[in-house]
């Protein structure tokens, strides 16, 4: 079996593990005060899917420790004791959440995955312990002893001495059929999975189909099951346990070929061995036609070497001869002729199983080659055995089988969601642009100019409907719901409130905001650092909160939301507030400042908490004082072309404002006409837009132009002035004023029309310009044209 | 296998380019950029204008949903501007990671030029546009000068 390419699987594996720890951490978090049923059953499930995935890729070191954590939440299940330390449980489960993430994170960076999650065992085994001393007293960690158990046994088995063997092939045969669930995907991975975890209890095992890796084998496995013919020297129950033990399963249809089922069927068995002539080269293939040659008449056909395709074989085959196990309706004689065609045979011997030993007849005689038609196939995968029952028949055979696959393998997650590559939106993103383009050019062409054509624009009207839904769908793809970045924080939260003895509730706002994907990665981490900074600066302890007449319980508030073409994440706390004084005093020390004093503004004094290495605690913290979080919020947020505001009062609290740019999100954008020159505002920012009154309009003694809308006075800012663009510009009254606005300051816009409203993708401008003031981006019209996007907050930071 | 073959592939694109230059014209005089370099040639499309930038950077333009920007090589060159005609060209050009596409009037044609047949330039620089010239290849029936990318864009 070709070693299995394993990158795209980990990449699946690492989005679904990942997915699958938060909604734990959140299930767990939620209940600490007590576990609901269907929470424990939650929990559970989660823990098996983690188990089970990790199993699959040999990941042994999560499997062992969600294993433990598993059988804890079964025996939670099943026996619901009443007295259980949900605080603890929950430690339990967390830290098991934590080593699973970390090993992920190996995973992720290719590194050995060689955590040890025996400390985590031990915790959990003893709190499980003690749970059932508690309880009922029933002997403990039975199901632990059990698991160890089978594979002991399956690893003894494999010692078996096989000196007194008389064929490579165990005492027990089986041919298996495994159907995967519809939602389980990539079928031949799973099946490879069952594959290897079998392999090492069996001696001989073949599967069909055999080469897994090609995309046919997802088809052939869809439609006909996955086969594995082998011998084992485990028992029938056994077999059966490894092979339910992976997931995903929808059935299993297990058979065994004994000596009593043979003759029920009145089916013959034979063991068979043959020799090739020396020197007649690719006995591989050789023995290949030979047991092509075979199948039709076999109910049940096994191999060894069973890698016939593979070169190695060829000695193996030189040495030791070709040993077939087969089960056939055939009687010996046909058998025998039948194998005897075979050409450069230089050995044959068909031994009847089961049979009294004078009816042996070995042979052994030079076989005269027969000149017979061979096919021989080289490169399409071997069916080795016949054609699968009909899965009527298959549920007769094996009633008990199928219950108790049905049983365990009851799956509760349907896959709603895939995960596909950036770059794949990216690109499909770009062809849309292009498809828009396309259409305009088709439909507008001039050759069409004067003709009378009503079918061909009602056509075309249908078109263009379907591409702008289809346009709609392509853009929404990319964005990605906070929720996910903003729920973490609840974990964090909750472990530093008990690491430091402290009370606070964390408040989630507008975490279905929707962001980019490449921005969100960007901003988990500057969250995180400022929550950690707001719990451990910021919130007191609870009696010094009482002491200050503040309740004991402190508060954060996240929260996101958007404003004009940013988004804006602010986090909140009621806690002590920045000490400006002391961050002042470490400035200075530092040799930070850059001007007087006196000068520096309360915001400009908080920046200085963002620059490395800057820590006013004294203590180190195993959560902060070390200066080095906060530095990590201005650097990311630099990535994205973000930015950082502090406002703080003592003893009242402080506030972080977090504003990120959309630069590559989409949003609702109004299109607008300055000197023939179309630009966007993003819709957000805009309260208003009036064709304006020339008397409403004013100077201040440095010239800046103002004017007076309902009682207010807001700046004017004419585009065609700002943007010194060429070309006339419009009188006052026959152009637009639009009031904008970024977060609480406004400005009124003057430009020539309003051309209408549009989603737009924010492109960036290449790369090679300098950044430019009042443009945050560009986008595509409908007609390929380009358009600068009108960045909001440019008018203001003068 | 496929990561050896796209070596391969790369490889023998650069063979297959080795030596070959692009020559078109600015004004009077014929220039020159190595063919491994360009990406491709389109014929004018419409700019749009960015503000407040350099003033040879004409614009961006939508090249099949990739914005990029153009340069109008007679103003990087302080040449006097001509009305673009259906002679005007765009080569797009990609240098490092950047791609960009400069505006000649006229594409002439492709040249190998080997490696005896481009000497350095002379030493004084005696127009603006010739400090952007790397070196001076020669062709039969003329000379190539041959551009520098790197000085064309980024001073």
């Amino acid at each position: 079996m070709a070693d299995f390419d394993r990158e795209s699987m980990l990449e699946m594996f690492s989005f679904e593990m990942n997915q699958l720890v938060d909604q734990l951490e959140q299930t767990i978090i939620e209940s600490e005060s007590g576990f609901s049923e269907d929470i424990i059953n939650e929990v559970f499930r989660i823990m098996h899917t983690i188990k089970g995935s990790a199993a699959m890729m040999l990941f042994d070191t999560i499997a062992t420790a969600t294993h433990y954590a598993e059988d804890l939440f079964f025996y939670l299940r099943e026996e619901k004791p009443t007295s259980v330390d949900y605080s603890e449980l929950t430690d339990h489960v967390l830290a098991c959440m934590d080593f699973v993430k970390e090993e992920l994170i190996k995973i992720e960076e290719g590194v050995p995955v060689d955590g040890n999650p025996q400390p985590i065992v031990d915790v959990i085994t003893k709190f499980l312990a003690d749970l059932k001393d508690e309880g009922s007293g029933v002997g403990a960690s039975m199901a632990a002893k059990e698991e160890q158990l089978i594979l002991s046994q399956g690893s003894q088995a494999l010692q078996v001495d096989d000196e007194d063997r008389t064929t490579p092939f165990g005492s027990y045969r089986f041919k298996a059929k495994i159907r995967f669930d519809e939602e389980a995907q990539m079928e031949n991975v799973r099946a490879f999975t069952v594959y290897n975890n079998l392999k090492p209890f069996t001696l001989g095992i073949v599967c069909d189909p055999e080469d897994l890796t090609s995309d046919d084998a997802i088809t052939a496995i869809r439609k006909s099951g996955f086969v594995i013919t082998f011998t084992s020297d485990l028992e029938y129950s056994r077999i059966f346990d490894i092979l339910n033990r992976s997931i995903y399963i929808r059935d299993i249809f297990l058979e065994e070929y004994t000596k009593e089922s043979a003759e029920m069927d009145r089916l013959n068995s034979f063991d068979i061995m043959l020799k090739f002539d020396e020197g007649s080269q690719m006995e591989n293939v050789r023995s290949y036609s030979v047991i092509h040659n075979l199948k039709p008449h076999a109910d049940y056909i096994l191999y060894h070497p069973s890698n016939l395709l593979e070169e190695a074989s060829i000695d193996i085959i030189q040495s030791e001869g070709l040993h077939i196990d087969l089960v056939t309706a055939r009687d010996y004689d046909e058998v025998y002729d039948l194998l005897s065609q075979t050409i450069y045979l230089k050995e044959l011997l068909v031994k009847e199983k089961y049979a009294d030993m004078d009816k042996d007849v070995i042979m052994q005689e030079e076989v005269r080659p027969i000149e017979v038609e061979q096919t021989v196939v080289a490169s399409s995968p071997v069916a080795i055995a016949d054609a699968p029952p009909a899965p009527a028949a298959e549920k007769a055979d094996a009633p008990a089988a199928s219950a108790e696959a049905a049983g365990t393998m009851k799956r509760t997650t349907s896959q709603a969601v895939i995960s596909v590559s950036v770059s794949k939106l990216d690109q499909l993103l770009k062809l849309m642009g292009e498809l828009v383009i396309v259409e305009a050019m088709v439909t507008q062409n001039p050759e069409l100019e004067g003709l009378t054509l009503e079918n061909f624009h009602r056509e075309v009207r249908q078109l263009k409907k379907i591409i702008k839904d289809v346009q709609e769908t392509v853009m929404t793809m990319r964005l990605v719901s906070l929720s996910g970045t903003f729920l973490k924080m609840n974990r964090i939260v909750r472990d530093m409130c008990k690491a430091l003895n402290k009370e606070a509730v964390l408040e989630i706002i507008g975490e279905n905001t929707e962001v980019d994907k490449n921005i969100i990665e960007h901003i988990g981490d500057p969250i995180m650092h400022i929550v950690r900074n707001s719990l451990d600066h910021g919130i007191e302890k609870p009696e010094v909160r009482a002491a200050a007449g503040k309740s004991e319980r402190g508060r954060i508030v996240l929260e996101a939301r958007n404003a004009g073409s940013e988004v804006w994440i602010i986090i909140e706390d009621d806690g002590a507030g920045l000490n400006k004084e002391r961050i002042m005093e470490k400035a200075r020390a530092n040799g930070l400042l850059r001007k007087p004093e006196d000068e520096y503004t309360d915001r400009e004094i908080f920046q200085f908490i963002f620059m490395p290495g800057f820590s006013t605690n004294e203590v180190v913290t195993s959560y902060s004082g070390r200066g080095v979080g906060m530095d990590v919020v201005n650097k990311n947020l630099e990535f994205v072309g973000g930015t950082v505001m502090v406002d703080s009062v003592p003893g009242v609290g402080s506030i972080f404002t977090m504003k990120i740019p959309l630069t590559l999100a989409i949003i609702e954008g109004m299109i607008i006409n300055v000197s023939g020159a179309k630009y966007t505002v993003p819709i957000v920012s805009i309260r208003d837009s009036f064709r304006p009154n020339p008397e409403h309009l004013f100077m201040d003694p440095n010239g800046n132009e103002m004017i007076t809308v309902r009682g207010d006075h807001y700046n004017v800012v004419r585009l065609h002035e700002f943007f010194a663009l060429e070309g006339a510009a419009r009188e006052t009254h026959e152009g637009i004023m639009m009031i904008i606005e970024n977060g609480e300051d406004a400005v009124c816009l003057f430009v020539d029309d309003l051309i209408g409203e549009q989603q737009v993708v924010v492109k960036s401008i290449p790369k090679y310009i300098k950044k430019i003031r009042g443009i945050s981006g560009c986008t595509l019209l409908g007609n390929g044209e380009i358009s600068l996007i009108v960045d909001v907050a440019g008018f203001f930071d003068r | 296998m496929a990561l050896m073959d796209h070596d391969m592939m790369e490889r023998r694109a650069a063979d297959i380019t080795k030596n070959l230059y692009l020559a078109f014209v600015i004004e009077d005089e014929q220039y020159a950029v190595e063919v491994s370099s360009i990406k491709e040639i389109i014929g004018v499309v419409p700019i749009t204008i960015v503000p407040q930038t350099e003033r040879y950077i004409k614009g961006i333009i939508n090249l099949r949903g990739d914005i990029i920007p153009v340069i109008d090589m007679r103003t990087r060159f302080m040449k006097p501007l001509v009305e673009y005609d259906d002679q005007t060209c765009i080569v797009v050009v990609l240098y490092q990671e950047y791609i960009l596409g400069l505006i000649v009037d006229q594409i002439i044609g492709v040249y190998t030029l080997e490696e005896d047949a481009i000497s350095p330039p002379p030493n004084a620089k005696l127009s603006y546009s010739n400090q952007f010239v790397k070196n001076i290849g020669r062709k039969e029936d003329g000379i190539l000068l041959l551009m520098d990318l790197e000085k064309v864009l980024f001073t």
